[in-house]
């Protein structure tokens, strides 16, 4: 559902609405001195892929770490404006980030899995918070790699390091991983642009199958990803190098790639600059 | 920049344009074979029609390829596949002006009155400003043109009724087939400005990306 900017400043509230996940409302984003996100307000559907497009360097895995709060790791950055999680404030005192964390699940561009079994991988973030018997444990890790779409190419080497994998299966078992703690949200962060089109499918399957339980945000520089995986697409612009980004468009994928309202849009989706 | 892709578009472009003219050329043509009885513009106008035929097919080949490898989004995609099916439009009209032209082989042996020919030639020209105004609509993207191709239309359609009621005042029987044959070519060209509108609108869409809703029938 579309909000005005009139209706969001006006308190009637996104959050509200059951099918908003994510509420944005007026963030600012600062490294140091530079301000590199200005006046984002949009809201992210339960229940769907949003995907975040635009040139490098135009802040989109910028605002993607917003939402698990991955910026705080980083010395000196700073942000205004309110972030919502099922209406309730990610930034409130008092929120745990690890807990968020949990709650808001990360891929990234390079697989990272841990050195350690595929099945440890799996099972790390469950035993984490305290699952201890082993039939609970199996149970989660077959589900999870299942559910990632990779449970049939390592069901029988379990015990084999995960970095033994391939990159594209790599991948996956990261999702896994991140499926294992039950996450609301699964932020991509180009999560196909290093590995193989096999999985790639693969990964556009999961998160069309994934949708239905958990929300997904993609950043991705691939258009036609974009418009395959998506149902919503927010396309955010730096126009001035120096100047802080923002959010351009944000609406329904179909529209945006048939029938786009901003010139800019327009512009870049069509390959006329970027 | 995809310079090679925009280069591929604007050909594109400009072979459906040069379709475009020759049909303005096959209606003009078949039209005066149909008024001059000539026979021989006639078989001219039937034999020009397989080309027309093979220029819509590679069109639509041509569009098929650029979708296939090039991913084209919004005004690219709107503009391809807009392309196709104004094609789609040319290659039918095309077929309208063939059977025009049949009309006049059959009618050309013997000479009916006057004031049918003349009904007839007046349809044609304004068939003619309606396709001339749609092809620089669609050269230019010039949307207030394309709109105004309804307005232009709309004469055509009472030139037919007519032309209609004018033959139903023959009363010779053995006029049958010939008031018949050009009855039909009147409605034929009816048809071809049709085609005309309904590319207007297609150009309206290309433009804008909004699908206008079309004008009430009138009761």
């Amino acid at each position: 559902m579309n909000h005005t900017l009139a209706e969001l400043q006006s308190g009637v509230a996104p959050a509200a609405d059951p099918t908003v996940k994510i509420a944005v409302k007026g963030l600012d984003f600062f490294y140091g001195d530079f301000q590199a996100l200005t006046d984002i307000t949009c809201d992210i559907r339960d229940n769907a892929v949003t995907a975040f497009i635009g040139p490098s360097g135009c802040g989109k895995s910028t605002f993607l770490r917003c939402f698990n709060r991955m910026n705080d790791l980083i010395i000196g950055t700073k942000h205004a404006g309110l972030i919502t999680l099922d209406g309730q404030d990610i930034y409130a005192p008092g929120v745990d980030p690890v807990d968020l964390r949990r709650r808001i699940g990360m891929i990234f561009q390079q697989p990272n899995p841990f050195p350690m079994s595929i099945y440890d991988n799996v099972a790390y973030g469950p035993r984490l918070h305290g699952m201890k018997k082993k039939a609970d444990l199996d149970e989660v890790v077959e589900t999870s790699l299942k559910r990632a779409n990779v449970w049939k190419e390592v069901k029988d080497i379990l015990g084999r390091g995960g970095l033994t994998l391939s990159g594209g299966q790599q991948q996956r078992l990261c999702i896994a991983r991140v499926l294992a703690v039950q996450p609301d949200v699964l932020l991509m962060d180009e999560p196909c642009s290093a590995i193989d089109p096999t999985s790639v499918q693969k990964i556009e399957d999961l998160m069309a199958e994934l949708k239905s339980s958990v929300t997904i945000i993609i950043v991705t520089h691939n258009m036609q990803q974009a418009a395959r995986v998506s149902d919503e697409t927010a396309f955010f612009l730096q126009e001035v190098m120096g100047e802080p980004a923002m959010l351009v468009e944000f609406g329904r994928t179909a529209e945006i790639f048939t029938s786009p309202k901003d010139k800019r849009t327009e512009d870049y989706i069509t390959g006329r600059f970027g | 920049m995809r310079e090679n892709f925009r280069q591929e578009m604007r050909d594109l472009k400009v072979s459906v344009l040069d379709i475009g003219r020759s049909i303005v050329d096959v209606t003009k043509l078949s039209v005066k074979a149909l008024v001059e009885g000539d026979v021989d513009l006639a078989e001219q106008v039937i034999a020009n029609d397989d080309d027309i035929d093979t220029r819509c097919l590679a069109i639509e080949e041509h569009s098929l390829e650029i979708i296939a490898t090039q991913f084209p989004v919004a005004r690219d995609l709107r503009l391809l596949h807009s392309l196709g099916y104004i094609a789609m439009h040319f290659e039918r009209m095309g077929d309208l002006g063939v059977n025009i032209s049949k009309a006049a082989r059959r009618t050309a042996s013997r000479r009916g009155p006057q004031t049918l020919y003349d009904l007839i030639q007046a349809q044609g020209n304004l068939v003619h400003r309606v396709l001339e105004a749609m092809l620089e609509a669609l050269e230019k993207n010039d949307l207030e043109l394309a709109r105004k191709l309804q307005d232009l239309d709309e004469p055509i359609d009472h030139l037919f009724k007519q032309f209609f009621r004018e033959l139903a005042r023959l009363q010779d029987e053995e006029d049958i087939e010939w008031a018949s044959s050009m009855v039909l070519a009147s409605r034929y060209l009816e048809r071809i400005a049709d085609h005309a509108v309904d590319i207007g609108d297609r150009i309206t869409y290309m433009v804008t990306g909004q699908f206008e809703a079309p004008p009430e029938e009138e009761a």
